[in-house]
């Protein structure tokens, strides 16, 4: 099948720094893609430049069979990408009800939807009218993730869920996006190595601004030298024995 | 937790009306019964009408960071819109079949699209294509304003001023017909070129809109039917207005003044702050010139001499009422609140002040729009990113800031002189309105307003009293304002950067 993201070699920049120099990744339909890489490499750009939130100067992005690249980003999300941004960018003067209705595309889309995310994530139901700058870390990041849910999305960025997350709360959000994954395609940016390791099917490793290395997930976790040349962790913690 | 922050949210407003409430006190005792209901009413109707010019900056510098400088000249042209449409719509309404015609053109954007986005041009070429029609359009709209019948405009705008209550369609039913009939298809012509520049041609990456193919011709014929209906009444429309209730007459001319302010704000901001954004700085420049424009523009077709706007008649009836009630059976000029005679109309304004801070409170809390402009003060990309187009949200709320501080302008009109540089020291109090209650706030922006006319009010007393000069007296709020800053750098209801 083809797949349902796709970029062919996309440049960006960001003022005058040449962010990505050739990133080119697809992205299978129903399963989940993980981007790995050290911090600064261009993980999040790549997020962004797949949005229009950075446009890529060259390249070409396809999503779902269309050229999406120098559309502005509202049309984008509008063909169905939804987007969870790192450090938990929920809206903090908006109520926790308010942060999910805004993320609706047709009206209705929160009525609809509201039992699954609440399925998902039972902490935001008990904390429907507080403002988002009342929630803790762990909860603003589950709200962040639910306002992606709202609206019928076909692929979803998500940007470091578990970033500052409690062990405990890496679980729950683990099991959340595994659930997730059964009904979307998901393309996670993910630095916690033993999450990714253990959702994702495929992977890409992004250095310096391209994209190096990608295969089978779990090709990956039997190939120790690859692990420490760019992700600079070491295998032992993988199997969870430090 | 909860109970704690909420406590710690409204301790400003608690400690700027302990203070207030202190300062009534002292002045209750030493200033006599008498005038200080009558200064604190006084500041009451300032702090209004600050309000309603500080309401529309603060809201719009909270959302896209742009500080309006034309504020004030804004709600010059909304006094001087509802003003003419109360005493004599004729100029009015030898001007709108000229918008409409521009507005017709204009709105063929959509129909342009799919055709002109296929054509095969270089990125110089793109340019050029561009600016030709774009100065091109300009100089049709030169030619169909200025070329074939400046004063003749001026003349119809002026006259109709002098000529209260009387409509004048004379001036220009007697040009000849083809003359006549040149102006608005210049206009037309003209807002054809701005659409297919809009529609920027040779752009392929833009998304087609892909709803049915008639949308587009439908719009435009409704566009065109209005055209068509505004020139044809546009000598009975003055007189059908001028016949109607002078009450009704008011209200629609409340309307008229913010609509034609929503407008203009709309206009502006698609068409000269929107390819800014990236550069704050010429902004601000850009507000100051468009100020500019538009006092010397109301010069141009009014003199620049001062006019009254009369009162209703619902504020305008001889006698005093004896309390609220009576009056609402009276409408007397005067109303006697604790034994202060008080013009009923500046207790209108007052009324007018509190339904806008009712009315922005409830959009912004409850509606859709006002969620997302919350967010959108907060983090744009991400509203973005949730499929929300947010430079057109930008143009609304631009129109609604303008549109607030036009309705400012009309009811403050009929008791403040109505000339081309009224607005400037509203804008003045709006900005330092603004500081006060802390950037971006507009529950800030309503307590600095109230504060503002209250330090206004009892500082023009003071001066009054001392014999001092009345520039003193002006000097009261950026008093206030250093006091303010002293104790808290970012305002009132300001976030901590």
């Amino acid at each position: 099948m083809e797949p349902i993201l796709k970029l062919e070699s996309i440049h960006t920049f960001i003022g005058q720094f040449h962010i990505l120099e050739g990133v080119s990744i697809e992205v299978p339909r129903d399963s989940i893609t993980v981007l790995l890489g050290r911090n600064g490499a261009g993980k999040t750009t790549t997020l962004k430049s797949i949005l229009g939130l950075t446009p890529p100067r060259e390249g070409k992005v396809i999503f779902d069979g269309l050229e999406v690249q120098g559309k502005r980003a509202y049309d984008v999300a509008n063909f169905g990408i939804g987007y969870v941004p790192e450090h938990r960018a929920v809206f903090r003067n908006l109520s926790v009800m308010e942060n999910l209705r805004i993320a609706e595309k047709k009206r209705g889309d929160f009525e609809r939807k509201a039992d699954f995310i609440f399925g998902l994530f039972p902490d935001l139901k008990r904390l429907y009218k507080l403002p988002g700058n009342h929630l803790s870390g762990g909860q603003q990041q589950m709200l962040a993730v639910a306002r992606a849910l709202v609206a019928e999305n076909k692929l979803l960025l998500i940007d470091e869920p578990s970033e500052g997350l409690a062990p405990i709360l890496i679980e729950q959000m683990m099991a959340a996006i595994k659930e997730l994954s059964k009904t979307t395609t998901i393309l996670l940016v993910e630095q916690n190595f033993i999450m990714a390791s253990q959702l994702a099917e495929t992977f890409y490793i992004i250095d310096d601004g391209k994209t190096v290395e990608n295969g089978k997930m779990a090709d990956l976790v039997k190939n120790d030298d690859l692990i420490k040349r760019y992700l600079g962790v070491n295998i032992g913690k993988v199997g969870g024995a430090e | 937790m909860i109970k704690k922050g909420l406590f710690k949210q409204s301790l400003p407003v608690i400690i700027v009306m302990g203070v207030l409430l202190v300062f009534s006190i002292l002045g209750y005792r030493f200033m006599g019964e008498e005038s200080f209901v009558r200064t604190a009413l006084s500041g009451l109707t300032l702090g209004a009408l600050y309000f309603m010019v500080a309401a529309g900056l603060t809201i719009i510098f909270g959302l896209m960071d742009v500080l309006n400088f034309a504020h004030g000249a804004m709600f010059m042209v909304g006094a001087y819109m509802g003003w003419q449409f109360y005493t004599n719509p004729t100029f009015l309404f030898g001007l709108l079949p000229l918008v409409l015609a521009f507005a017709v053109g204009l709105s063929s954007t959509s129909i342009w699209m799919p055709i002109v986005i296929n054509w095969n041009l270089s990125e110089s070429w793109k340019k050029r294509i561009n600016a030709a029609l774009i100065v091109s359009s300009l100089i049709l709209v030169v030619l169909g304003f200025v070329k074939l019948d400046v004063l003749g405009l001026a003349e119809t705008a002026m006259v109709a001023a002098m000529n209260a209550g009387n409509p004048l369609a004379e001036a220009t039913a007697q040009e000849p017909l083809s003359v006549f009939w040149f102006r608005p298809l210049l206009l037309f012509v003209s807002g054809l070129l701005l659409a297919i520049s809009s529609a920027r041609p040779g752009d392929k990456t833009q998304v087609v809109s892909s709803s049915k193919k008639w949308v587009p011709w439908l719009r435009l014929a409704i566009m065109a039917l209005l055209a068509l209906f505004a020139t044809l009444f546009r000598e009975a429309a003055p007189i059908l207005v001028l016949q109607m209730d002078a009450n009704l007459r008011f209200v629609l001319a409340l309307i008229v003044g913010a609509g034609v302010g929503a407008g203009l704000g709309m206009i502006v901001e698609v068409s000269l702050i929107r390819p800014l954004y990236s550069r704050p700085f010429y902004i601000v420049l850009l507000t100051l010139g468009i100020g500019y424009v538009l006092r010397e523009t109301v010069q141009l077709l009014w003199d620049p001499v001062a006019y009254a706007m009369e009162r209703p008649p619902l504020f305008s009836q001889p006698g005093k009422a004896e309390n609220i009630i009576a009056w609402f059976s009276g409408n007397n000029l005067t109303i006697d609140i604790l034994g202060v005679t008080f013009p009923s109309y500046r207790l209108f304004i007052i009324a007018l002040g509190v339904f806008m801070l009712i009315a922005l409170f409830v959009i912004m809390r409850f509606s859709r729009l006002g969620m997302i402009i919350r967010a959108g003060v907060q983090d744009r990309e991400m509203v973005e990113a949730l499929g929300i187009n947010v430079k057109r949200v930008f143009s609304i709320v631009f129109g609604i800031g303008v549109g607030l501080a036009a309705l400012g302008g009309i009811g403050a009109a009929p008791f403040v002189p109505v000339q081309p540089n009224m607005g400037d020291a509203y804008q003045m109090q709006g900005f330092i309105t603004v500081v006060i209650g802390g950037m971006g706030s507009y529950g800030g922006a309503a307590i600095g307003a109230l504060l503002l006319g209250m330090a206004r009010a009892f500082g023009d007393f003071l001066a009054l009293k001392f014999t001092l000069s009345p520039a003193i007296a002006e000097a009261s709020t950026v008093v206030v304002m250093i006091i303010v800053l002293l104790v808290k750098p970012s305002g009132i209801f300001g976030k901590k950067e």
